[in-house]
């Protein structure tokens, strides 16, 4: 069995630098493996534990994500190897494009039978391009995933929905986003983080890829810082807490705001 | 001269962070050090994540590794406030690879993997502290046992180890030097008592008075060549000083980035401290102290890498580390005055634990003995 | 291009009043593909002037339909697909975008249309910046959040059934439904929010004190209700969580990461309380107490009762 692993390496927009007129500055944000992608780093590597599959990396992006780094840092999570694609033209992507590019490398790893996926990115944050890829490929998609084992022919998935835990019997392929606390992640070991520089990595080149053109369009009209992030804080020094909470209860209800 | 880390250094330093975020944070410190208690599950986390078995050879299940990184997470942990949290076990337990049988270091790796103390170091007596070849603790042997007498004493972690690294000598040889070996003793042993001793420092390590009386076990338990002992210690002494500068490295770290947090918080006369002229000549001096224990600390570590021949690098930088390391710690309890010596600020815990090293591994003095000679010999 | 209709995508749920609101401001004509049981079918056929629905589902999960849900948006080309930020409107939805190969907009603000082609106002990279965005091309894919059930008053137009064979890879074996905490964070005119700063599940119910002296709701970060559980999910309040706009909102323990602090950015006034002066949110907040919540939260319930 197959199992690829689809990240992302990207900075945490926190630590973004948003000019006055909206635009954002990430040149001094560090790029790091995207805070929920280790849950599903962990949950492939048990399932390939328990069934002598394969534990493939996959990543996409604009070329400063390809570093010596970045690609140990990935390695050093209980891959068996991995892929990237790394070109400039993926820069500033929308979802729905690195989505293609995801799935069209997907299909040049070939025999995949699991696409595990995180629970969202860092920075995006909106869970939707594992979807897109399950789209992509025609496979079935199904998010919110808490817990994956191998069960005969098939995989036993169960999800975490609103209405309740879920579980389904699934037959791969099939692609599946975890849940951002479906298992906490170990960390990453001495040895793996070590052993990291001798393991595979194969660079795809975006043009070698059958990726399907952009149909529709974005067009960027204005950007903004957002509306609400300016606030006065008035500060009360608890040295003594019972003196700053009436003072706080105080100024709250002059402000009528209680 | 490149001072930057190396990719898998970054990642090591990234993932021992996680683990002391998870495993090791302050109120699991506190809570150790006012019950007396050791950090087991901290250790075996270390230990799962492959810290544990760390600069070992590979065929002993270990991870090779440099001094220098060695260093840097042993900083790293006692930077979280964990004294004595990391190295000091593996490095005692080079001992055993290097010139234990194979059964000796399949026991003793075999507790390190569990992540467990192996065994306690048992060197000082009443009368044997800084002059340790002065121990009379006697090991005859006849018929193939060994029967050892004697009293050790401030014997670290020997409740919580399964054996003991007792060093005794053949009372029949008179060179002091020639007469000393080292054996690998279980700590349940017939004969063996203990007595702990209540101390305020190091309070994560247990310290005992142990007693051997008639102990009478099978010569098998020597570890390399009888009459040896002294020769197989000093070989990874630097190393051991090395940990120990690394440890209070880390500790003062700590100390100096609590009483600097707090001087840009504590308001008097108007204002935070850290706006006074005498708080900020005590942080600046203590920026350089920090600086110069790292500056000796990696460049020693650095030595051991390069096979540059250390002479009295290791007793120098161990001396330097220890005592401008508690200087700091004792400008941050100044810092932070009443406070600090309430429960519930750490920086007392750090003076306390800073203060030990001093005198554990080697005292100030002994190191000016070690260096001294070794300066003026190499001028001569 | 359709340009007068617009298509929502129901995934099994009557909750669609939300994605029926956008599509009414761009079109006139309103279809929605409802891939799910008959029952949600017929409810929103109030609401919309076509409904083109999927056939029973049996025991397929609702993502099983993505393929044929595409298939008929890609055939009916409208002006724009409006999908639920849920799983399985997520999913809907990027099947849709593969086909058309079209980005899917989320963090929406405003929708509407300017010479023909739809604007939106879109919160970008977790809330760090916000753009005004056009769509050209092609089809407009819209994630919106449902909000509420669909007005079942009025009449429904006809429920058009179509074959449309499911992905046949997964069966559904069971559902072990939960218990619903029933909050409703909307409609709370006060919140009071815990994050890492405390230590213990136990310990809870210091702020469980402290929401009812205030006379408001509990919520929390996303820690506390994953990971650790101590709270339950429906109050979390951040990036993917709840994002809610009361007058008061009183943050515990909470350093103000960008991923939460846009869950409440329209609150009217935000309290802090953290022992760390240098944590973002005192930035963020009208007013604060730099302090130990420990200490700090029952005197404020004490002043508040009024036994201070």
């Amino acid at each position: 069995m197959k199992i690829v692993v689809a990240y992302k390496w990207a900075p945490n927009p926190q630590d973004a630098e948003v000019r006055p007129d909206g635009t954002v500055d990430l040149s001094r944000a560090k790029s790091a493996v995207s805070e929920y992608d280790p849950v599903a780093f962990e949950l492939a590597r048990r399932l390939a534990d328990a069934t002598g599959a394969e534990v493939i990396g996959l990543t996409v992006g604009a070329a400063a994500i390809d570093t010596p780094l970045a690609r140990k840092a990935a390695l050093s999570r209980g891959l068996d190897r991995l892929v990237l694609v790394a070109d400039d033209a993926l820069a500033g992507a929308d979802g729905t494009r690195l989505a293609a590019v995801l799935a069209a490398a997907v299909t040049a790893i070939g025999e995949v039978d699991v696409v595990l996926a995180g629970d969202s990115s860092i920075d995006v944050a909106e869970g939707q391009v594992p979807l897109t890829v399950a789209g992509q490929l025609g496979w079935l998609g199904l998010s919110r995933v808490s817990s994956v084992v191998a069960d005969g022919e098939g995989l036993t998935v169960e999800r975490d929905l609103p209405g309740g835990v879920t579980v389904l019997a699934v037959q791969t392929p099939v692609v599946l986003a975890a849940t951002a606390d479906a298992v906490v992640p170990k960390v990453a070991g001495m040895k793996d983080i070590l052993a990291a520089a001798m393991k595979p990595v194969e660079v795809l080149a975006l043009a070698d890829l059958a990726v399907p053109g952009a149909q529709v369009s974005l067009t960027t009209l204005a950007t903004a810082r957002p509306a609400g992030g300016e606030r006065q804080a008035v500060l009360f020094d608890a040295a003594d807490p019972a003196t700053a909470a009436s003072q706080l209860v105080g100024a709250l209800r002059q402000a009528g705001a209680l | 001269m490149d001072f930057g880390l190396t990719d898998e250094q970054e990642l090591l330093l990234g993932s021992l962070d996680e683990l002391l975020e998870r495993e090791c944070p302050e109120s699991y410190i506190a809570d150790l050090d006012l019950t007396h208690q050791p950090p087991t599950s901290f250790r075996k986390a270390l230990n799962e994540a492959g810290f544990g078995s760390l600069g070992f050879p590979e065929e002993f299940g270990g991870t090779p590794c440099d001094a220098v990184t060695m260093v840097l997470l042993a900083e790293r942990v006692c930077r979280q406030g964990l004294n004595n949290g990391f190295g000091l076990e593996l490095l005692q337990a080079m001992d055993i690879l290097e010139f234990g049988s194979d059964e000796q270091k399949k026991e003793i790796l075999g507790l390190l993997a569990a992540g467990d103390v192996p065994f306690a170091l048992g060197f000082t007596e009443p009368g044997a502290g800084s002059d340790n070849s002065a121990m009379s603790t006697t090991a005859v042997h006849y018929d193939g046992m060994v029967t050892f007498n004697g009293t050790k004493t401030l014997i670290t972690n020997a409740l919580q180890s399964k054996y003991l690294l007792l060093m005794a000598k053949n009372p029949e040889v008179g060179d002091k030097r020639k007469a000393i070996s080292m054996y690998l003793v279980p700590m349940h042993a017939q004969g063996v008592t203990t007595n702990r001793l209540d101390k305020i420092m190091w309070n994560i390590s247990d310290a005992c008075e142990i007693f051997l009386d008639d102990v009478t076990i099978p010569e098998s338990c020597l570890v390399g060549v009888k009459g040896n002992g002294f020769k197989q210690v000093m070989r990874n002494l630097d190393l051991e000083r090395l940990v120990i500068a690394a440890t209070c490295l880390g500790l003062a770290q700590c100390a100096f980035d609590d009483a600097a947090t707090y001087a840009a918080q504590r308001v008097q006369f108007g204002q935070p401290i850290g706006n006074f002229q005498l708080i900020q000549l005590k942080l600046t001096d203590m920026a350089i102290k920090l600086e110069n224990i790292r500056n000796f600390v990696y460049k020693t570590a650095w030595m051991l890498d390069n096979d540059v021949p250390l002479k009295s690098q290791g007793a120098l930088c161990k001396r330097y580390s220890a005592m401008a390391a508690f200087e700091v710690a004792d400008e941050a309890m100044q810092i932070f005055g009443g406070v600090g010596v309430t429960v519930g600020t750490r920086v007392s815990r750090l003076w306390r634990d800073l203060r030990g090293h001093r005198f554990g591994g080697g005292t100030d003095e002994i190191m000016v003995h070690i260096a001294g000679r070794q300066i003026v010999k190499d001028h001569s | 291009m359709n340009a007068s209709q617009s298509w929502v995508l129901v995934a099994d749920d009557t909750v669609a009043a939300g994605l029926v609101e956008v599509a009414r401001t761009l079109t006139t004509e309103v279809v929605a593909v409802v891939a799910g049981r008959l029952a949600v079918a017929e409810a929103v056929a109030h609401v919309v002037d076509r409904v083109v629905w999927l056939g029973e589902p049996a025991d397929a999960p609702v993502e099983a339909f993505a393929p044929a849900v595409a298939d008929l948006i890609a055939q009916a080309a409208p002006l724009a697909v409006i999908g639920a930020t849920t799983p399985g409107g997520r999913a809907l939805l990027g099947a849709v975008a593969a086909r058309l190969q079209a980005p899917v907009l989320s963090g929406l603000g405003s929708v509407e249309l300017a010479d023909g082609h739809v604007v939106v106002t879109r919160s970008m990279l977790s809330g760090v910046s916000e753009h005004r965005t056009g769509v050209e091309g092609g089809t407009a894919v819209l994630a919106v959040d449902p909000r509420a059930d669909v007005d079942t008053a009025g009449s429904p137009v006809p429920v058009e059934e179509v074959v449309a064979p499911p992905l046949r890879t997964a069966r559904i074996l069971d559902v072990k439904v939960k218990e619903h905490a029933g909050v409703n964070l909307d409609a709370a005119k006060v919140v009071v929010s815990v994050g890492r700063g405390l230590k213990a599940q136990a310990d809870v119910a210091l702020l469980e004190s402290l929401a009812e002296a205030f006379g408001g709701e509990l919520a929390c970060s996303r820690p506390l209700a994953e990971g650790v559980d101590w709270i339950a999910k429906e109050r979390y309040i951040g990036i993917s969580g709840q994002h809610i706009a009361p007058d008061l909102y009183v943050a515990v323990g909470i350093s103000g990461q960008l991923q939460h602090m846009v869950g409440v950015r329209d609150a009217k006034v935000i309290v802090a309380v953290n022992s760390d002066k240098d944590a973002l949110i005192f930035a963020q907040c009208d007013y604060g107490i730099i302090g130990d919540l420990y200490q700090v939260v029952p005197a404020l319930t004490a002043a508040l009762r009024g036994t201070a």
